[in-house]
């Protein structure tokens, strides 16, 4: 089963901020499909993505995924989804092995479920060899890995990441991307948020522009570079919609 | 059920591994019950058990000097000390040593203090001896002024220390003039029949001795109850103290995991943030009741080697069990409640810190609730710090049964549920991920 994203007029202000997160954003992810939410520092990304997850209500407007309301059915959606924020959400003291038994008990899997499970998984990230070492212990790049491992123990139907290759070395980036094209293989939705326009001119089906809160424009990659005056790249297409001048 | 215990697990697996989190909870805690009840052991030993040189200038040299002298040299608290170099003691030496700190106490009895009691009990007896028609006639003379036995002390003494030491002095005083007076009489009977006298003089003794004090306990299991003494007071006060310091690993925990992302990890999986929560609870709570036997352990144990006698654990001391898991509720509750008010780990430990200190302060961990003023009592009462104190104390000191305990274990508990709630209503105000 592969599930579709739907947001519609999104509006969230935050205490304090001067202006609102997201302004009546819009977009929609089909279902099987990688879709990149790209924008700059402060766009509302991360908004978007929290209230996908039901940690955040929005003021008004309404986020579904797989036909589900992201607040109602915070249960449901939280278990049909993975998400892999930009931090490392694991516990550094403990080995990754742990972290992974630890954190498939909660989501309700048996052991043996989660021993096979994690076993392809950290062969397929490369971190067979280091499963018993602590994550403290661990590079960048592994720490990223073992990040979307934690994210995956239960196969949900619908990956979410936040920015997952900051700060990694060119040669985990270049298995994380592996890996994401033959996750959405399996038949998954993916919704990606990055900064890197190469990253997702590579491996995005589609992707969104979002700037300042609000919708800018949404197409693959290639029709967008197609369609814009003077581009050659994503990145220019995204530099045309959301401007050079630098964000707070 | 299984992630309760997953949680168990993965909290046990972080503690074993911050081993200078262990030592918090397991070592100073120790450490501070042996230095706390080795430094507490003189003050809190009655002062029967203390012995103190005492100055003895005798100006008077007669009976009185020489009755109070014996008095004091049968109470094992004195040891008199009326020669110094193989010179007679005098008041300029008394106040010389004492003001130098040498000696704690000192006594000066003037010249002539015997002749003016013997003169007192001679007026009383001649007085009688008129009234009843009898001829006596004791030699007397005018009455002295009153004359004074003069007490110093060492000027760091304390007053309870005085107050002690004068009351003995006192009932020795007492006890020698009428000691004199009770002879002036039997002489008087003497002189119709002087055989008699010994007998009358046994009979003024049994006379004065016929009414005495004597300590009863209240009922047959208080023939065991224990006096406060430093082991008893210590080990418990301390070891809760200790318990209560649990906040910093699990205020550190929680906020070290809502920085680091791995709360977030928690919040996202379906209906884990409770059990989660319970796991925590459950861990934490079994920690502080095994920190607490453990105290009492070296309480039973430890104690005697350190020349300390052992801790007594009360005629009912499985009730010590029920006791530490409320009083590791209510500690662990209270962790969780720091770790949410504070948003960072250096806000959260002094603050942590310093309310431990506070709470126990007016608890009566550091000395007992009834010596505090009126005020400080009734602040007791909000610390759960003086409601855990009151449950041991119950069955250490009292030999409590479980309905004298049930009110402390209650509002521990009570306690505990409080701050609980608080913690889930101030994280869902403020949108936490817990």
């Amino acid at each position: 089963m592969s599930i579709a994203i739907e947001i519609k007029d999104i509006r969230k202000n935050y205490k304090d901020a001067w202006s609102p997160a997201l302004d009546g954003f819009s977009f929609y992810v089909k279902p099987n499909q990688v879709a990149g939410l790209l924008g700059p520092n402060g766009a509302g990304k991360t908004t978007c993505i929290n209230i996908l997850c039901g940690l955040i209500k929005p003021d008004s407007g309404t986020a579904a995924i797989g036909g589900k309301d992201c607040i109602k059915d915070k249960a449901a959606i939280r278990s049909m989804i993975g998400m892999v924020p930009q931090q490392i959400a694991l516990f550094g003291e403990l080995t990754a092995m742990e972290n992974f038994r630890y954190i498939g008990k909660l989501y309700g899997l048996e052991n043996y479920k989660i021993k096979t499970h994690t076993q392809y998984l950290l062969g397929r990230l490369g971190l067979e060899k280091h499963a018993n070492k602590r994550i403290n212990a661990y590079s960048g790049g592994m720490k990223r890995r073992a990040n979307i491992i934690a994210s995956l123990l239960h196969e949900p139907e619908l990956l979410i990441l936040d920015e997952p290759t900051a700060g990694v070395d060119v040669q985990s980036r270049a298995m994380i991307l592996e890996f994401l094209k033959e996750y959405r293989l399996q038949g998954k939705t993916i919704l990606y948020t990055s900064h890197l326009m190469d990253e997702a001119e590579q491996i995005c089906d589609e992707v969104v522009i979002i700037d300042e809160g609000r919708f800018i424009i949404s197409g693959t990659p290639g029709d967008l570079i197609k369609n814009t005056t003077d581009c050659k790249r994503l990145e220019d297409v995204f530099l045309h919609f959301t401007g050079r001048s630098v964000r707070d | 059920m299984k992630k309760i215990t997953a949680t168990i697990i993965k909290e046990w697996q972080l503690m074993r591994r911050d081993i200078s989190g262990l030592l918090l909870l397991l070592v100073m805690p120790a450490a501070l019950i042996i230095v706390m009840a080795l430094i507490q052991d003189a003050p809190f030993k009655d002062y029967q058990e203390l012995r103190f040189d005492l100055l003895l200038a005798d100006n008077d040299h007669g009976r009185l000097a020489r009755q109070i002298t014996d008095g004091l040299k049968q109470s094992k608290n004195f040891r008199i000390v009326d020669s110094i170099d193989g010179k007679p003691v005098t008041e300029q030496v008394v106040t010389k040593l004492l003001g130098d700190g040498k000696y704690k106490i000192g006594i000066v009895i003037p010249s002539g203090v015997t002749a003016e009691i013997v003169n007192s009990a001679n007026i009383v007896v001649n007085d009688i001896s008129r009234k009843t028609g009898m001829d006596a006639r004791l030699p007397i003379r005018g009455m002295r002024e009153q004359i004074y036995i003069h007490l110093y002390f060492d000027p760091v003494s304390k007053p309870a220390f005085r107050t002690a030491i004068s009351s003995a002095l006192d009932k020795y005083i007492a006890y020698s003039c009428s000691n004199i007076l009770m002879q002036r009489l039997a002489m008087l009977s003497n002189d119709s029949n002087p055989a008699s006298d010994t007998g009358n003089q046994e009979n003024l003794r049994k006379v004065m001795q016929g009414i005495c004090v004597k300590e009863e306990p209240l009922s047959d299991k208080a023939k065991y109850t224990q006096h406060l003494s430093s082991v008893q007071h210590n080990v418990p006060a301390w070891a809760i103290f200790g318990m209560f310091f649990i906040i910093i690993p699990i205020a550190g925990h929680m906020i070290r995991e809502r920085e680091d992302g791995s709360a977030l990890r928690i919040s996202l999986i379906p209906s884990a943030a409770s059990y989660v929560a319970m796991g925590k609870i459950i861990f934490y709570t079994f920690i502080c009741a095994l920190q607490f036997m453990l105290m009492l352990c070296i309480g039973l144990w430890a104690m005697p080697l350190f020349g300390l006698p052992a801790l007594f654990p009360g005629l009912h001391s499985w009730l010590l069990l029920p006791i530490a898991i409320s009083i590791g509720f209510a500690a662990t509750a209270y962790g969780f409640l720091v770790g949410t008010l504070f948003k960072t780990i250096n806000q959260a430990l002094p603050f942590g810190s310093v309310s431990i200190v506070i709470l126990s302060a007016i608890g009566g961990i550091w000395v007992p609730v009834g010596i505090l003023p009126h005020t400080m009592q009734l602040m007791a009462m909000a610390s759960p710090l003086h409601w855990s104190l009151e449950a041991v104390n119950q069955v250490i000191l009292r030999n409590g049964d479980l309905s004298s305990v049930m009110p402390a274990i209650s509002i521990l508990l009570i306690s505990g549920a409080a701050f609980w709630l608080a913690s889930i209503l101030i994280n869902n105000r403020r949108g936490n991920i817990a």
